[in-house]
């Protein structure tokens, strides 16, 4: 199988042991990612704060290469994803013009929910070698995978399983907990830091409360906003991973495994170790 | 501030003095729904964004209060608002109104008005990092988080409010320990496309 991949900016920069962990996992499920080619931003909220003809143009340029590849699009980022589906879906009504040709005729996955589905979960589940048993964790979605749903196509948005299940397939405890999909606070930090930290502390503060040993994301900006707050907090840290760090460890890779941690702020190797599954 | 305080719309903004309803007619809401395509005139104010809105509380106009100042045509406060720029576009109210009104989007139709119009932004970092973002894309066609503050830093006023407000020390540490984890990549790539982005960044 072969899947058009678009990273998205966060991964070539603070997210970028993110993108190594899913080039290993979908090394080991024998998916072959593409790059798409001379990909370009999505334009993110700024785009779609300040032009609304070019928050559906600069999705469109990388759907447009996409289906010149001929491939259905996989992208790991929950605003790149949403973006792109955002312009997708203003493509296929031809509300706006765009200066190349695109239909927005293919499929666009949300990496969490492409994995999850049952097919794919069934050969995670056959790969995985060290099952991360008594690693109690909760599972953070965020807002822009699931909403709104009229555009992400998410139909349980209140309480998604997705990130859930592929934790569960890893053999780790799965915590139910009512923030699954509380926003973060994004990039509202840079202007107002008093927002931001009320916002990530409530849910760091949850998460601890519902008896979790660490959170599992999918998104690089709730990742970086999640992970960075816990600098000061004198509490017990609570490691933030993405779920194919987890997915990786699970499919037992022998090589540097503590260094596959290094870019976290809050360091997860003490808690992993504890649960003896770092050597 | 007290908690009291906070939940109360700030007066200063939205002045209380009697006011007419409905001496502008429906232009305003007529523009604003043409331009959105969100069915404003179906509310009635059942306050289920406001609830659900995870910032409603730092907000001078609430969601459901914005919602109401566009049926009057009051667009001067909506400008003038830190609402518009406090919004996290999280998407909570559209998912919940029950009669579908795109709140969310409403809310960022205004922001793109605000930045064009004269009024000057309520929160002006949060405007300035929006247009940043956009300028520093245009330029190398994919946005590098160093590159993105640096420039935002250089832009007229913003370091000087950082240092008078402690948040450039903040800014600082916190990037000594991103550096450190070797989270930040100095090095910007370029995307190829970057004369048909610039193109798309022209025409908006």
């Amino acid at each position: 199988m072969k899947l058009a991949f678009y990273p998205g900016c966060s991964l070539e920069g603070m997210a970028n042991d993110y993108a190594h962990s899913i080039i290993a996992v979908f090394r080991h499920l024998d998916i072959e990612l593409v790059e798409i080619e001379d990909w370009s931003c999505c334009g993110a909220t700024a785009a779609h704060s300040l032009s609304e003809s070019m928050a559906v143009a600069l999705p469109a340029r990388n759907i447009a290469a996409a289906e010149k590849m001929g491939l259905d699009i996989i992208s790991p980022c929950a605003n790149c994803f949403n973006r792109l589906r955002y312009s997708q879906a203003m493509l296929q009504k031809k509300i706006y013009d765009v200066p190349w040709p695109v239909t927005g005729n293919i499929a666009i996955h949300d990496m969490t929910r492409f994995l999850a589905q049952p097919d794919m979960l069934a050969q995670i589940k056959a790969r995985v070698r060290r099952s991360l048993k008594g690693l109690k964790i909760v599972s953070y979605y965020g807002c822009q995978m699931v909403r709104p749903p009229r555009i992400t196509g998410y139909t349980d948005y209140e309480n998604p399983m997705t990130i859930d299940d592929l934790a569960a397939a890893a053999g780790a405890e799965v915590l139910d907990w009512s923030y699954k999909t509380t926003c973060c606070g994004a990039s509202i930090g840079i202007g107002r830091r008093d927002i931001q930290e009320y916002l990530t502390q409530r849910l760091v503060d949850r998460a601890r409360q519902t008896g979790a040993e660490a959170v599992v994301v999918s998104c690089p900006l709730c990742q970086a906003n999640l992970d960075m707050i816990q600098k000061k907090s004198s509490d017990a840290p609570l490691p933030v991973f993405y779920f194919t760090e987890l997915l990786r460890l699970s499919f037992d890779e022998v090589k540097g495994t503590s260094r596959m941690f290094r870019m976290h702020i809050t360091n997860p190797v003490p808690l992993l170790k504890s649960k003896d599954l770092l050597s | 501030m007290n908690k009291n305080q906070a939940d109360k719309p700030d007066r200063g903004i939205a002045p209380r003095r009697r006011r007419l309803i409905g001496d502008r007619g429906s232009h305003f809401l007529n523009r604003v729904e043409g331009e959105t395509a969100a069915n404003i005139s179906a509310c009635y104010q059942c306050e289920r964004c406001t609830n659900s809105c995870p910032v409603s509380a730092y907000m001078d106009i609430k969601p459901h209060q914005v919602i109401r100042y566009v049926q009057l045509g009051w667009r001067e406060e909506l400008l003038q608002s830190s609402t518009i720029w406090v919004c996290l576009s999280c998407e909570m109210c559209t998912t919940y109104c029950p009669n579908e009104v795109s709140v969310a989007e409403t809310i960022l139709h205004l922001r793109s008005m605000a930045a064009r119009s004269i009024v000057p932004p309520k929160e002006k970092q949060l405007a300035v990092f929006h247009q940043t973002f956009l300028e520093e894309l245009q330029r190398l066609g994919r946005v590098n988080e160093v590159w993105l503050m640096a420039a935002l830093n250089r832009k007229p006023g913003i370091l000087m409010e950082k240092l008078k407000s402690g948040e450039l020390k903040k800014e600082l540490e916190l990037g000594f320990t991103l550096w450190r984890k070797g989270k930040l990549n100095l090095l910007p790539r370029r995307s190829k496309a970057i004369k048909e982005i610039r193109e798309i960044y022209n025409k908006r």
